[in-house]
């Protein structure tokens, strides 16, 4: 079957925010994904699908759709092998693969059972057997779930994706069977706010919050309609002349990658955070959490090896808009800036 | 699967979560925590540390016994109580029980993360283990018991919609968390998360000797606390402190008498102290607290109010020229007619029998007085009454929690079997009782007990709440404009707008006024946006109420073409005097015909809140095409949830 070619990520004119938003999830997956909230037609699901060709590679136990890691428990490894009908083999024997970090997408109309996987009960009322057919989020872990317009996610999918997430976990339950296996994955959603709010618990999960618009500047957007064309044109060609680009940005990944655990912040800068969601009017300590998180992963990003108060201002700018508290009815402020005492530097 | 838990005793401040999770452990009788309070708050972290600290269990045998076992919000009744284990039950050839959650539970904590988005059935039958200790199932043709002695921890974020008082009343101690607003504070809770976070190991390893006390204190407790005496005198103490502050029921006394038991014993003593009951008392107290006046509104609209005052001020002088008590939405737009000082003297032409009404506009033609635009405030909001569409046969699907209804979906409560329909939601109480009288012909190739075959197979019939679509239409002609009666229809409207977030309605606006109707809002699930469409709405103009009606039905109807099994309820705000038609026939006669005509599809339902101020005159002609479209009829004030009468006797016949 000949390639299917993605549009690629480094060809995706402006929507810096998003891009930016987008890497720092892939280098440090405990900022626990984003929401990117915008008008149609913004390139929002096409910088997500770009995203499997600059995802790093990590190695999974081969030979069940699991996705897990040659780390893992072996009892959970025996286990997920059981309910596929399979032996474990012995642990020396492990197959492992080396395979890019998947991004998985979750279907709108997907219901429950394809999310969370379901059991095989006519195999099992006939032959006696447990069987499991695994869901979506089998496969998500250690990836990227991609839920486009997550706003319109039936609500019970939603609470799915809520505990898996908070877990780290996902259990398929039902009559009498129970099964868990580990579903960690960066909750990467999308959605036009005219079409309805999130809830305010599954808003909070996401740990960044990019807002994307239509490019205004005229010459952009030409940009935009010739790389279109040429892209539908001859995705073969357009790909590789992209290439260049795809694996320079690929590699940086890596490198900020090995960094971001060394990366430093001082007392004062988490004392600054701290006042910023405070003056913000911001529900818990999550904020705090991410914005530290994300400042960090911004310095390792820039190649450095402590955190300025410019990475915390930018940090605050994908951390907060979302978190900033209001009530049930009222618009979202998405210029957190310019609330007072948010800032670190002056303007 | 094997996690690492952020330890309890690292947790920065949230003391009095702490402490209520800490007498829980020690005494389950005190009956649970609720804890209510915004997002990241460390309440699951709490929760799920506090399984570490808890004393082993007896494994018993096949059972993984986790300390802390989670109630997902998609559970299922069979899945919290158990039900039949269907593997053993065919290879047996009789029913075995498989145990459910609560069994699971038994001994360590049950912990439900929002609590009040869980289905009322599945709270009650987790409230009843909880309060008896034991779990009775009563289902699937089974009847047994098991013990089930657990500590109740629930979560909930109030803005997603309160839990109903009976089950408030339930959970034995209830904590209101906050974020920590000491910035040095929050400072060091980033450091330790980020510590654990790069190294759990370590972490744990830091703090392992501080874990470890609170252990052996709560295993202490547990050993001691049978022995600890609650001095008599003190009883009276506790019934004091519950009767100032207005507590419904004796279940606070005895919370109390619990938590001061388990305290004392925290302490190490075995006599309870007046500082237990005072330590605990609140905690006990305050989700019980009747207070004569309703809680005070979290919501700031001082703006808003500012507005609505405003706006009576500048009617005033509009009112001094009016009789008392007349209905004033017809002066309004009589005043077209002449100039002002006329208006006293034909206060007395409206004086009509509402039986024959007029249409004020027949009298006269020409520029209303309320051409102009009027922008009013918001009244506050209240808790509206309980509207749900009636229970029908269809099956359908999709979330929400407004109206009961059979759902072709793995969820909600089992009420009956049925052929199947490819749900591969199989009844297997019911499938073995098929089976059952052709067991001695049948072959049996793998040894099973119970031999199935493909016509035995039933389905199970589910029921649980769905959302509805609410089309709302209002009316946002000149005469809604006067004494406030907008801002009160605004209030009434943004109070329904929270009742229909919280049940995850689909919702979609249409306005009347002037010319004809508009919609505001295509069907969405935006509420957000309904609100803020609310309040920029403005009034001024005649009162197309029939182009309103049509309009309204007509957004039904379309709905209904996309989704013939939903259940749309057109909420209908008006006072009902309709003076401009559609066509050439009087506009009240017109909106009468209408209203009789529309009423034929009974897939759509109908609620008029009507906003005409009672006062000496009263046309009820919002009443009367209230019957006419056999809807329901509410004033205003009729809406809120505490007033006593039934809605039921609110139907019109």
């Amino acid at each position: 079957m000949k390639k299917k070619y993605t549009y690629p990520f480094t060809a995706i004119v402006g929507q810096e925010e998003m891009k930016l938003a987008l890497i720092l999830n892939i280098i440090n997956p405990a900022i626990s994904g984003v929401l990117i909230r915008g008008e149609k037609g913004t390139a929002k699901s096409t910088a997500v699908r770009a995203l499997a060709d600059i995802l790093p590679e990590i190695g999974v136990i081969g030979g069940i759709p699991f996705n897990l890691s040659p780390g893992e428990d072996p009892e959970t490894v025996r286990e997920c092998f059981a309910v596929t009908g399979q032996a474990m083999p012995a642990a020396d024997a492990l197959p492992v693969e080396l395979r890019k970090v998947k991004v998985v997408e979750l279907p709108v109309g997907a219901t429950e059972d394809r999310v969370v996987g379901t059991l095989d009960l006519e195999h099992a009322l006939k032959a006696g057997e447990k069987r499991i057919e695994p869901g979506l989020l089998s496969g998500a872990h250690r990836g990227i779930l991609y839920v486009d317009e997550v706003n319109l996610l039936d609500d019970h999918v939603v609470d799915v994706l809520l505990d898996s997430a908070a877990m780290g976990v996902n259990t398929i339950e039902r009559e009498g069977v129970s099964f868990s296996h580990p579903a960690r994955f960066t909750l990467v959603g999308t959605m036009n706010p005219e079409e309805g709010e999130l809830r305010p618990q599954l808003l909070d999960r996401f740990g960044l919050c990019v807002h994307v618009g239509g490019i205004t500047d005229p010459r952009d957007r030409v940009t935009v309609m010739e790389r279109r064309f040429a892209f539908e044109e001859d995705p073969e060609r357009f790909f590789a002349e992209w290439q260049e680009a795809s694996q320079q940005l690929a590699e940086r990944i890596v490198r900020a990658r090995d960094l971001c655990p060394s990366v430093s912040i001082s007392r004062a800068h988490l004392l600054g955070i701290a006042k910023s969601c405070l003056n913000a009017g911001v529900d818990g300590h999550r904020g705090d959490i991410i914005i530290m998180k994300t400042a960090k992963t911004i310095a390792a990003w820039d190649g450095r090896d402590s955190v300025g108060a410019g990475d915390i201002d930018r940090a605050v700018a994908f951390a907060l808009p979302h978190r900033v508290r209001r009530q049930p009815l009222q618009d979202m402020v998405m210029d957190v800036a310019s609330l007072p005492g948010v800032r670190q530097t002056a303007q | 699967m094997k996690r690492k838990y952020f330890p309890f005793s690292a947790i920065v401040g949230q003391e009095d979560l702490k402490k209520a999770l800490l007498l829980n452990a020690v005494n389950p009788r005190t009956g649970g925590v609720l804890v209510r309070g915004e997002k990241g708050t460390a309440k699951s972290s709490a929760v799920r540390a506090l399984g570490q600290l808890l004393p082993e269990r007896r494994q018993r045998a096949g059972q993984g016994a986790a300390a802390v076992v989670t109630l997902p919000l998609n559970a299922t009744e069979e899945m919290v109580a158990g039900g039949i284990d269907f593997q053993e039950t065919m290879k047996e050839g009789r029913r075995i029980f498989q145990p459910g959650l609560l069994a699971k539970a038994h001994e360590g904590i049950l912990y439900v993360d929002e609590v009040n988005l869980l289905d009322d059935h599945l709270v009650d039958i987790v409230l009843d283990a909880a309060s008896s200790g034991e779990n009775r199932v009563e289902r699937e043709g089974m009847t047994l018991v098991h013990p089930s002695l657990f500590v109740l921890a629930g979560t909930m974020n109030p803005e997603e919609g309160e839990l109903r008082p009976q089950l408030l009343d339930r959970f034995g101690l209830c904590v209101e968390v906050h974020g920590e607003t000491d910035p040095d504070l929050r400072v060091e809770l980033m450091l330790r998360r980020e510590a654990f976070d790069s190294d759990p190991d370590a972490f744990a390893g830091h703090s392992s000797d501080e874990e470890r006390r609170i252990a052996e204190k709560i295993a202490a407790a547990r050993l001691l606390l049978p022995a600890v005496r609650m001095p008599s005198h003190l009883r009276g103490f506790i019934s004091e402190l519950c009767r100032n502050s207005n507590v419904a029921g004796h279940r606070a006394d005895l919370v109390i008498e619990q938590a001061a038991r388990a305290s004392a014993a925290l302490r190490g003593s075995r006599e309870v102290s007046v500082a237990d009951i005072t330590g605990v008392a609140p905690l006990a107290l305050v989700h019980r607290r009747r207070d004569p006046v309703p809680p005070p509104e979290e919501r700031p609209r001082e703006p808003e109010q500012g507005e609505g005052q405003e706006n009576d001020n500048r009617q005033q002088p509009e009112d001094d020229g009016r009789t008392p008590g007349e209905p004033k939405e017809n002066s309004g737009e009589k005043s077209a007619e002449g100039p002002e000082g006329d208006r006293p003297a034909e206060s007395d032409g409206d004086r009509q029998e509402p039986a024959e009404p007029q249409e004020p506009e027949d009298r006269g033609e020409g520029e209303e007085r309320s051409g102009t635009d009027e922008l009013f405030g918001v009244a506050p909001s209240f808790r509206v009454r309980s509207i749900v569409t009636p229970k029908d046969r269809k099956m359908r699907r999709g979330s929400g929690k407004r109206s009961r209804s059979r759902v072709s979906q793995k969820q909600g409560r089992y009420t009956k079997s049925t052929m199947p329909r490819g749900t591969n939601d199989i009844a297997l109480d019911a499938t073995l009782r098929a089976a059952a009288p052709f067991q001695r012909y049948r072959l049996n190739p793998n040894g099973m007990a119970v031999v199935l075959q493909n016509e035995d197979i039933r389905e199970k019939i589910r029921e649980k709440r769905l959302g509805n679509l609410l089309i709302f239409v209002v009316d946002a002609s000149g005469s809604m404009g006067a004494r406030g009666r907008m801002a009160a229809s605004k209030g009434a409207i943004m109070s329904l707008l929270l009742d229909a977030y919280q049940k995850r309605d689909k919702l979609a606006m249409v306005s009347f006024r002037k010319e004809g109707a508009a919609v505001n809002l295509p069907v969405t699930s935006s509420i957000e946006l309904a609100a803020r469409l609310l309040r920029d709405m403005p009034v001024g103009g005649r009162t197309p109420f029939s182009a309103g009606l049509v309009k309204g039905y007509e957004i039904a109807m379309n709905y209904l073409r996309k989704e013939p099994q939903g259940r749309p309820l057109v909420i209908l705000v008006t006072d009902g005097k309709a003076n401009r038609s559609i066509g050439s026939s009087r506009p009240l006669d017109e909106a009468f015909l209408i209203a009789r005509r529309v009423a034929g599809e009974e897939r759509i339902r109908y609620l008029v809140v009507d906003t005409e101020e009672p006062g000496l005159v009263n046309f009820g002609l919002a009443k009367k095409l209230a019957g006419l479209l056999d809807a329901w009829y509410f004033r205003i004030d009729d809406l809120r949830a505490d007033t006593l009468v039934s809605i039921v006797k609110n139907m019109t016949p």
